[in-house]
Order: structure tokens, then sequence, then C-alpha cells
């Protein structure tokens, strides 16, 4: 290399260093919003009917808009003095419920309008419903709805020989026949209806013994898409309205490319499922009316119409940009109190007030930004140097610090931490077991050493704080009658107890409660427990193919019912995962489902509490609380059950004038204070581990 | 010249073929792990996970996937997201890989420039009280990890002197402190190079030759000393800049800053295959070109080097 390149290139290699440094100090001012808070996370995705969380959710609440909307109301909890939310009008401006309980009828606003200025009727309702069921919108919410006649078997693609039967042709956009699919099932392709007169199975499949539930969800997978569909295609007019006794021809549809394609009497279709939303399970009467029919009368609901995923989403820009596109920030049409102004991953996502929302005169916050600081001590730092008005997630290592100050604001939740047990498997297949080692856990050890923010200590499953229901009482720590159930099922002094181990998804508050539980039993019972962590996947994976003894878990009160703690342990229900079936169990969850009086409905399910505690198929550890730190500038915050925080209802006060004064509103210190169940620590259920 | 083009097609073919082992191996391991990316607490129906199956693909046989997967990659296109299913990998790693860049640029000039000056400093004064505690600084500064480093930065610049704030990212002022904390462990050993370095060059006979003649200090160190004794340092760049790019995943967690890093680990404990698959090919690459670029520059700069 000649020394003048070499010369030459020192000073090149300079000049890119500047440049570069300059260009790295370029920065996009985006100003600061009014009110900031920590979301915890990036949302997973922005359409309701893909979400599931509260990071999603907190945002999803404050840019789209339901029938109904969680609003303050209802008597306050007599114990705690806790405010709950209750349904309030929304989009729909009232609504009346027929007697049986099986009939709403929701009256929509005139006035109100998607962000675009395009106006929200009722259709928009009856194809959102229709585009949350579809089995390829894949929304885990889906079972929100299947009191709705036909929305189970529409969710789950069954159909049945003799159904009114909905058809939709290969031919979506950029689709021919036999070709690759196009994945977005709204819009759709064209649509037949007709009555289902017969499916053409061909031979089942053998399944070997030793697949596993995947490998042989596949091969019946694999086999139903060959099944053929023979329907007597009805008359179909512009309107949608379909005449299902004017059958107009016989045709015959297939899933599969190959069996299609090899017979020319049968069409490609991408499926054929029922009729949902021609069948009158919800039905736009005319363009302000929405009527619903329930099979069940479920007196919660209202709670549901108020929850995300049955929100309206936009079907033009839907139909425009297609998913996932359409949830771009410069896509997305929103119909909430608020808009998405900008997205940055991992970032933040910036909401401003959305001028066209009816109600937008009581909005009284201009911008918001959700941040997606994870860390709960880099959320306290800029919590304690004013980057954020109001945390989520305080370190439980502070805790006891933390719950002494004013702006800590906390109050029992509507969840629960439990042990899940795998009936199965010996010695645990005993009922007596379980009872012994539900006996002999001090649970007040560990929320008052491990968690130390007032979680309340659990004996039954169902949390305190929902109105009319009272839980039967739980197995209350017992050492003697713990001693004796464990020589009754065969193990005196725990002598011949088998290794049994615990297992956890990675965290430290998950160890550290069971490693207390590990100790108490061995102390108490003489039982020798391992104690197993799992990264989250993998937990998920062993649990779901009930290979474990006993495994942690969590469960959120998806509405304010006992229903929803107590229906996921029917027999095969798919969050049961214990293998634990009690036929009488599950027939008092049925009967509760279909009792009209809410008395007596709150007595069936607490007769079946009480069944479930008896058998004990699940330890109850604790009941959550929930922790925020807010501000003391931000006004019209307050607790709530289910950890809801509408963004609408919140204002500014002064800053500098309230900086100097400790105290917050009357209500909430005097909840901080006096309340014995005040503070919480881990934030750990569901899909945020 | 001829010589440094055929290296840098020589060292394009080995990336190729890197990339390439790279991709199979972890396609191969991402779908041996247990978990799948539709796993949640609430399970979804089969007809309902047989469809998320079909949208991702996932439905075809392994090597079906593989063949397309891998023509996807070639064509640049990395595919959808299976947790942040608004984005697609490319617009994630667009949106990422900014400020993980800019944040490495400000780390490495600020380790560059403390470490030089550092390093010349303890040289010339060799023995000193100077020299001493520098060199005792960078033995503290390569011990100590960074996010213990993050944590005493905090409490001292944010809480003691409120000279930063606290985390996020936006403005000068939010870019000093990460940029510091991950820096410093880099000029530490920046600094003991350059001084190692220079000490070999005074004892060097040109140095001798050149005192000899009457040039000042300064302009023998500037002149004859700084350009060899800076050639171990630029040959450091390289691991350097690795070290910088990975060792940011900590701290934009502790200063909440919207790298690349975190994606990286979230992709791979939740089974997000695409976006993992996504974030190791480009940290593959990122790191393969760091490398050449530092390799051939020592080529240019020192006549002693051949390229092979």
């Amino acid at each position: 290399m000649p020394p003048e390149i070499r010369r030459g290139f020192v000073v090149f290699a300079g000049v890119v260093a500047l440049g570069a440094l300059i260009w790295a100090a370029q920065f996009k001012s985006i100003g600061p919003a009014d009110l900031s808070f920590q979301n915890g996370t990036d949302p997973k995705t922005l359409d309701p009917h893909r979400a599931t969380g509260q990071p999603e959710s907190r945002i999803l609440f404050s840019i789209f808009k339901g029938l109904l909307e969680m609003v303050p109301g209802g008597t306050p909890d007599p114990e705690t003095g806790l405010q709950p939310l209750v349904p309030g009008p929304a989009v729909a401006k009232s609504y009346t419920v027929s007697d049986d309980g099986r009939v709403y009828q929701f009256q929509l606003r005139d006035d109100a309008t998607w962000n675009d200025g395009v106006p929200i009727n009722a259709h928009d309702f009856v194809w959102s419903w229709t585009r949350m069921l579809h089995p390829e919108t894949a929304c885990e919410y889906g079972f929100q709805l299947y009191a709705l006649p036909f929305a189970e078997e529409y969710n789950k693609a069954i159909v049945a020989e003799g159904d009114r039967v909905e058809v939709e042709l290969w031919d979506r956009n950029g689709e021919s026949p036999g070709s690759e699919p196009n994945i977005q099932n709204f819009p759709r392709g064209t649509m037949v209806y007709g009555t289902l007169k017969q499916i053409l199975k061909p031979e089942a499949p053998v399944i070997p013994d030793d697949a596993s539930d995947d490998v042989a969800d596949r091969i019946n997978g694999d086999w139903q898409a060959e099944w053929v569909y023979v329907v007597d295609v009805a008359e179909f007019d512009d309107q949608g309205n379909v005449d299902w006794d004017q059958v107009t021809s016989t045709e015959s549809f297939c899933q599969s490319v190959t069996s299609s394609a090899t017979n020319d009497d049968v069409t490609q279709v991408h499926h054929v499922l029922v009729a949902f939303d021609k069948l009158g399970g919800v039905e736009a009467v005319d363009d302000l009316t929405l009527v619903v029919n329930l099979d069940d009368p479920l007196p919660y609901f209202p709670y549901l119409v108020a929850y995300y995923p049955t929100f309206p989403v936009p079907r033009h820009c839907i139909k425009e940009h297609g998913m996932p596109l359409w949830t771009k920030p410069e896509n997305i049409v929103t119909n909430g109190p608020y808009q998405v102004g900008m997205r940055l991953l991992r970032d933040r996502v910036r909401m401003v007030k959305n001028p066209r929302y009816f109600d937008a005169d009581n909005v009284s916050i201009s911008v918001i930004d959700a941040m997606s600081t994870e860390s709960a001590n880099t959320a306290l730092n800029m919590y304690e140097t004013g980057q954020l008005d109001w945390i989520t997630d305080p370190p439980t290592t502070l805790m006891e610090t933390l719950r002494e100050r004013d702006d800590f604001l906390s109050a029992p939740q509507l969840t629960v931490y439990f042990y899940r047990i795998n009936t199965k498997r010996p010695p645990m297949d005993d009922p007596r077991v379980r009872r012994a080692i539900a006996m002999a856990i001090d649970r007040t050890q560990i929320v008052e050493q491990v968690t130390k923010a007032g979680q309340v200590p659990a004996y039954s499953l169902v949390p305190p704080g929902i109105a009319g229901y009272e839980s039967p009482p739980g197995l209350e720590p017992d050492l003697q009658e713990a001693k004796q159930l464990l020589t009754e099922a065969g193990f005196p002094g725990g002598v011949g107890f088998p290794k049994v181990t615990i297992l956890y998804n990675t965290q430290d508050t998950h160890r550290a409660i069971a490693e207390v539980i590990q100790q108490q039993l061995q102390n108490n019972l003489n039982i020798k427990l391992e104690i197993q962590n799992m990264e989250w996947g993998s937990y998920l994976d062993k649990v779901n193919q009930f290979d474990y003894d006993i495994a942690r878990a969590g469960w959120v009160a998806d509405y304010p019912d006992p229903n929803t703690f107590l229906d996921m342990w029917v027999t095969d229900g798919p969050q049961n995962s214990t293998g634990w079936s009690n036929p009488q169990f599950d027939q008092l969850i049925r009967d509760a489902a279909a009792e009209g009086r809410p008395d007596l409905r709150m007595k069936l399910l607490a007769e079946a509490e009480s069944l479930w505690i008896q058998d004990m198929p699940v330890i109850p550890i604790y009941f959550y609380v929930s922790l925020n730190m807010v501000k003391p500038h931000v006004k019209g915050f307050a607790p709530t059950p289910q950890d809801v925080h509408p963004l609408q209802l919140l204002s500014l006060g002064d800053r500098a004038s309230v900086a100097g004064k400790s105290a917050q509103a009357p209500a909430e210190s005097a909840l901080a204070s006096s309340s014995p169940t005040t503070v919480a620590a881990q934030r750990s259920d569901g899909e945020s581990p | 010249m001829k010589g440094l083009l055929s290296y840098v097609a020589k060292r394009l073919l080995w990336m190729l073929l890197t990339i390439w082992i790279v991709f199979t191996v972890s396609f191969v391991l991402m779908r041996s792990v247990p978990g799948n990316p539709f796993g949640g607490e609430r399970n979804v129906p089969p007809a309902i996970e047989r469809q998320l199956r079909a949208r991702y693909n996932l439905d075809a046989s392994p090597t079906q996937q593989y063949v397309e997967y891998l023509g996807n990659v070639v064509r640049g296109d990395l595919g959808w997201s299976y947790r942040l299913e608004d984005y697609s990998v490319n617009q994630v790693i667009a949106e990422g890989f900014p400020v993980s860049a800019s944040l490495a640029i400000f780390a490495l000039v600020f380790a560059i420039v403390l470490g030089v000056t550092a390093g010349v400093i303890s040289a010339v004064y060799r023995g000193s009280v100077a020299d001493a505690g520098m060199m005792a600084a960078a033995v503290m500064g390569i011990a100590v990890p960074n996010f213990v480093m993050a944590s005493l930065a905090i409490l001292l610049f944010v809480f003691g002197l409120n000279l930063f704030p606290a985390a996020g990212w936006g403005t000068l002022r939010q870019v000093a402190l990460p940029a510091i904390c991950l820096g410093l462990p880099v000029a530490a050993y920046i600094a003991r190079l350059m001084r190692t370095g220079m000490l070999e060059m005074l004892t060097k006979e040109h140095v001798r030759t050149a005192y000899a003649k009457g040039l000042s200090k300064r302009a023998v160190i500037f002149k004859h000393v700084l350009p060899g004794a800076m050639l171990p340092v630029v040959s450091y760049l390289g691991p350097a800049t690795a070290r910088v790019l990975t060792g940011s995943l900590v701290l934009e967690k502790i200063f909440a800053l919207p790298g690349m890093g975190s994606h990286f680990i979230y992709a791979a404990t939740q089974r997000d295959y695409t976006l993992a698959m996504g974030m190791v090919l480009t940290y593959t690459v990122l790191l393969f070109v760091m490398n050449t670029l530092v390799d051939v520059s020592y080529a240019i700069i020192d006549p002693r080097v051949k390229l092979q």
C-alpha cells in the first residue's frame, strides 16, 4: 500500500467517523405528552380481535368504544370501600333486556362515527362479531360470545348434516383455483349459503398410539380437509337475505386442493361453516338497532359487550388495507376517545384526543403516551424523576417502603394465584393427599414474607368482592387434619411418599413461593418436594401435555362474575389441564348458565365451588391486589377490582400546586391507609410471565 | 489494491456461507425446542390453531418450510413477526437498528477518545500518580459488569447531580448515560492496549533516532510513536464493535432504549421464530461486516500486514 493511500485512508476514516457521529446525533423531536404511563411492554397488536393482555387492553379501551363501556358505578364494596366499574352506555345509548334475560336490544347513538367521519351503525357490529368468531381470525376471546346461538360451532368450525351453512369460495383477492391461499379472511371471497345435505368423508386415518395431541390434531385436520360437503344452495339477494327454503342447486365443496382438482364437480372452498351471521344470533334490525339473542340468560352479558374483543372494528379500513396493515398508525381507523398518534416499537404508543369522538367534550387530556418500559426499577426511576406520571408495576424489592407512600394506590383485585395439580398421577390422584397438602400450606407466611404487598391468603377459588356472591368456606390450614388425611391415604408421617415436583415459570417471586412451600411441606408433613424452573414456552408445553405434578399459575377475571373462575374446571375444559373431572360439578355449571334468577344462579355456582374445594384439583395460594403509583396531579384515578382505568376519565391538575401536598382525593387516601389489603407484588399471569 | 478486492470478494463468499450455516442451525434449533409460538395460558381450539399454522406456513413439511423460508430470506423478506403481529421483521429491524447503531457509535467514539487519551498520558508519564490511577481505573472498568456501572451512574448522575434523565430515547442527554456505560469497559481495554503499544514504540530505534535529531517530545510522540501504537487498538476495534452491539442488550433494558437487543431476547423466549431468525441473521451480518472492515483498514494502515 503506497504511503499516500495510507495517509488518505486515515483522513477518510476520520471523516467517516465524524459523519457517523453527526448521523447518530440526529434525533426527531416528538415533544412531550401531557400524561405518560408505564404500559409494561409493546402491545402485541392493535387489532381488538387479536389482542390479549393488559398492555393491549389499556390502549384498546382508549382507542375503541363498544356498545357499552366500563364506568364507575354501583355500590362500593362494603368492606374495602372499593368503587366497582359497571357497564354504562357508549355507542349504544340504551338497551333493554327481555324478561327471560335472553334477548338484548341495543339502541345505537346516531352521532357515533369513526375518526375518519364514517358513521357507525348496527351492521358494523354484526360484521365485527362475525370477524371475531371466524376461525381464521383466531381470536383468543371467541368463547365470550359462545352464548350466542351457533357462535361456538362457527368459531370451532363444527358443522353437521342439516345445518344451515355458509361457503366461502376460493376466490379471495388474488386467488384462482388451486392457487396459494390469501390469508385475508376479511374481506371474504364469494359467499354461498345453503343447507348442508351430506358430508362425504373418506376413510378415517389411523392415529398412532404414541402420537402427541398435536400430531393427532394435525392428522385429523388433514383428514377433515378432504371431506366433501354436499350443499343445497339457497337463494340469496343483494341485501344479504337468504331464503333457506328456496333451493337453487345442489353443489359439492371441499377444502382440499387435490380433491377439488381431481373431481370437476367439487369446488374448492376456504370453509364450510354454520352461517352464524344469518341465523339470528346477532341482528341489525335497522341501522341503529342491534338485537342479540342468547341461548342462556347471562347476567354478565353487558360486561362482555363492554370488553374490547366485542368492540366494533372499521370494516372499510380493514377492507382497504387488510390484516395486519390496517393497524399501522397511518392506516388505523378507530372510534374511541383517543386515536393512535404514533407507535414506536419498544418505546411508546402515543394517543391523541379524537375530535370526532361523540363525547369528546368530556375528554380532558390531549396527548397520552403509553410507554413500553419493562423494567420495574427503570419505571420507578422515571416516575421519581417526573418522566412518568403513573407506573403499573412497582418493584417488589422496594414494596415495604413504597406501600407507605400516599401516591401508592392498591386494592383487592379479581385475580388468583394457584397451584394446578395433575390429578392423573399418583399419589395426587387421591383427593385426600391434595387436601392434606392444601391444609399444610401456610399462606400467611407467603403473603407476609414473600409477596409483601398485602395480598390476601386464598383458601377458595373465587376472590372476594363480587357483588352477590360469597364463596363457601375453604380448606383452612389444619395440621392435625392434614396429617390424619395423609395417614388415611397410606403415607403415615409422610413415609413412602413419592418424589413430587413443583413446576414454575422463570420468575424470582414464583421461585421464592415454591421454596417456602417446599420448606413448609417438608416440616409439616415430612413430604419432600423438588422445584423445577422453566421458561414460559416450555412450561406451557409441559402443563398442556400433563407432564407435571404441581404447576403454578394465575387467573385474571374476564368479567366480574364467579363463572369466570369456575367454568374453566369443567371436564376437559381447555384451561383445565389438571385431568380433574366431576360430573356433578359440570352439571352445576350447566345449570347455573341456564338459570335466569340471579340468587339461585349464585347459589348453584357456590355449590359448584364447594365441590371443587372438596376435591382440591388446584390449590389456591393468594388473591392479588392491584398496584399503581400515580402522581398527585393526575385527577380521577381510583383503584378498581379489575385494575381497569379508563383514560378518558383522567384529568390533570396543576403540577406545581399539588407537588407539595401529599394527600390524594379523600376516598383514595382512606383506602390506601385503612384497608388491611393495600399493597401487592408480581403481576405475572397470562401472557406476561 | 487488487489483493484488497479479491480479499473482500473472498470474505463476501465466506459471509454467505456463514449466513447459510447460521440460518440452517437456527432453523433446526428453533423448531426442536419445546413450546410453540401460539402457546398461551388460554388454549385455543384445534381448528383455530390449525388456521394459525396455515397463516405462518407451519403446516407444510419441515423441508418445504425450510426451502420456502430460505427463498424468502434470500429475497430479503424476513417474514411477519409472530408476536408483534402488526410488524414485519424487516420493519422491526428498521426501527431498532438506527437506535442500536446510534448508541454503538457514541459508545465507540467515546471509548476511543477516552481510551487513547488515557493510554497516551499514562505511557508518557509512566510511573506517575496519573498513570497508576488511570490504569487502576481501567482494571476496574474491565472488571465491573455494565449493569452495575449503569446502576451507579444512575445514582450519581440522575439522582445525585440531576444531570441526565433516568431513561428513554430521543434526545442527546438521554443517549449520554447509556453510551458512557456501554463505552467505559471498551475505553478501559483500549487504554491498556494503547499504553502497552506506546511503551513498546518508545523503546524502538527510530524513536530514539528522532529524539537524537532534536525533535520535540510532542513531535516525536505524534509523528513516530502514536501511529505505530494505534495498530493494536485498530485490530481491537472488531471485537469492540461486537462488544458494544451485544453488550447493549442489558443496557437497553435498564435505560428503556428501543434498540434491537431486547427483541433478540424476547423473540427467543416467546418462540417468535421469524423475529429470532431475523435478529440472528442481522447480528451475523453486522459482526461479519464490521470485522472485515477492521481487517481491511488494518491492512491499509500497517504496511507489514498482508491480506490473505
